[in-house]
């Protein structure tokens, strides 16, 4: 007696816990700087033709309909939203948030560029711009000793007054990179994302030109989580989750209601 | 043999299948645009020498529900929601056309826009490739508007059209890779009243409570044709014992 029904039942209890992986990921980033949610994708599983409409029943007759069995449904992946996150005001002159589409460049331990959203930036021992892991900006921004004040612009000029001058001092511009499709972008942690094939290559440039966002200073891009939204989906997997293991206890009722009583 | 042991194990094996059934449509109670599958016993006589000896249940899975299923505000650009009966046509596995509900459209490395679960999209000529964007949008004709890379924010280029249509009139079946396809084997044409609605998504049309419902049903039947099994054992055993000769 094939008992397929626990298995299908079964992959429903699999794929709901997926996704409360990653609704949990989602509640956990709410307050990462830069952080864009995931969602879940489910897709069906094979189905199984146990008979094929069209065969034959009997030696005169067809079946006019097949009995196809679906095997159930797996996690197809993971689709990153890119919507923008709410800015707030920090006041920090080195917090830049993107208003629009664009990644802010980091280069990597291993000298590979990454790209991120999370513009919370700060000085290194050397006056080096550098993410809050310590990662160098790219292009590399250096702020002499003895500046008074930093100023970046909506393009991403960083100019400063260093002391004993009244005019400012232009340092460099932040670029930021911009890709055909973002939601290729595979993410790695530390808020950090690497350019793939399905994302295409960056297109680097000022910030503010050819469809690049705008960068304001003193404002951090929070996380687009909205905390209600998933809050909602996490009942409605856990409702999933409960209904695929009351299917498996009915299942497992049947099976041993037939070996008891026969 | 007793025969009443034999029809009772067709329609406990038709109750097994529908509890399967039953676990699939619950297990994709959560899968974008999910239409879930209904099915139906039915006899079949066995024809003996003069008279119908018996008759035998079949379980089939005769059709999808078609119902709408919930439409949820997503504000992701590419998920369409179609309004109406309105299906998307997209290219199966094996190159022939078939429709879904499902639009959570995806865009693949080389620019080609698939359903969340792999099929490319048509569009007025085959699968819809879209070429490097700075912005998409979906209008609510099905028309795909983009801002080519570097080009005029306020000026967007259409460059191909959702091949959305509507089964109103043709009966679509439901095939065994989930696509929906015209029951002859033709293709739909394009609906000009489709109704497109981006930024939304719409999920499964699987109702839980009615499906657990049907759940216990085949659990009960299941129940009921033990118990047959187990009178007929009950006769075949009294029936022997009455044989016995007794010393």
């Amino acid at each position: 007696m094939s008992t397929s029904a626990l298995q299908v039942a079964r992959t429903g209890l699999d794929a709901q816990d997926m996704k409360m992986r990653v609704i949990a990921n989602n509640l956990a980033n709410v307050n990462t700087t830069g952080f864009k949610k995931d969602r879940a994708n489910f897709e069906t599983l094979a189905y199984q033709q146990i008979v094929a409409a069209g065969t034959q029943s009997d030696s005169e007759n067809k079946f006019a309909v097949g009995l196809n069995l679906g095997s159930g449904v797996q996690l197809a992946g993971t689709a990153r939203i890119d919507t923008q996150g709410t800015l707030s005001t920090t006041g920090n002159s080195l917090d830049l948030a993107i208003e629009g589409s664009g990644y802010f460049q980091v280069q990597q331990a291993d000298g590979t560029t990454a790209y991120t959203r999370a513009g919370n930036f700060s000085l290194s021992a050397d006056g080096t711009l550098v993410t809050a892991q310590g990662l160098q900006v790219v292009p590399q921004i250096q702020v002499p000793e003895g500046t008074q004040s930093i100023t970046i612009g909506q393009d991403g000029t960083v100019s400063a007054v260093l002391s004993g001058q009244s005019s400012p001092t232009q340092l460099g511009q932040i670029e930021l990179a911009r890709f055909a499709n973002p939601a290729g972008l595979s993410a790695v942690g530390n808020n950090l994302l690497l350019a793939t094939a399905a994302s295409g290559e960056p297109q680097v440039g000022a910030a503010g030109a050819e469809g690049r966002g705008m960068l304001r200073q003193g404002a951090l891009e929070g996380s687009n989580v909205n905390t209600v939204e998933e809050l909602v989906e996490m009942i409605e997997t856990q409702r999933a989750y409960e209904v695929a293991s009351k299917m498996i206890k009915s299942t497992d009722e049947m099976m041993q209601f037939a070996n008891q009583q026969i | 043999m007793d025969r009443m042991v034999d029809i009772a194990r067709t329609a406990m094996r038709g109750a097994m299948a529908r509890q399967t059934a039953i676990a699939n449509n619950l297990a994709n109670a959560g899968t974008a645009g999910f239409r879930a599958e209904i099915m139906n016993a039915s006899t079949r006589w066995i024809d003996g020498q003069t008279l119908k000896s018996r008759a035998e249940q079949v379980d089939q899975v005769v059709a999808a529900d078609m119902k709408s299923g919930v439409v949820k505000e997503t504000g992701n650009p590419l998920d369409v929601a179609l309004g109406g009966d309105g299906m998307l046509a997209v290219q199966a596995n094996d190159g022939s056309e078939g429709y879904t509900r499902r639009g959570d459209l995806v865009l693949s490395d080389s620019g080609l826009l698939t359903t969340g679960d792999g099929h490319p999209v048509l569009g007025e000529g085959g699968p819809i490739t879209l070429p490097p964007a700075d912005s998409i949008n979906i209008a609510k004709d099905g028309s795909i508007w983009i801002v080519p890379q570097g080009g005029q924010i306020d000026q967007p280029q259409k460059v191909d059209v959702l091949k959305v249509v509507s089964p109103r009139g043709s009966s679509v079946l439901k095939g065994t890779d989930g696509l929906f396809r015209e029951a002859n084997g033709g293709t739909l044409p394009q609906d000009p009243l489709a109704q497109v609605t981006s930024g939304a998504l719409e999920g499964s049309n699987v109702n839980a409570t009615a499906t657990l419902v049907q759940m216990i049903e085949a659990s009960r039947a299941w129940q009921g044709q033990i118990k047959l099994v187990e009178t007929a054992k009950d006769i075949d055993s009294s029936g022997a014992s009455l044989m016995r000769l007794d010393n």
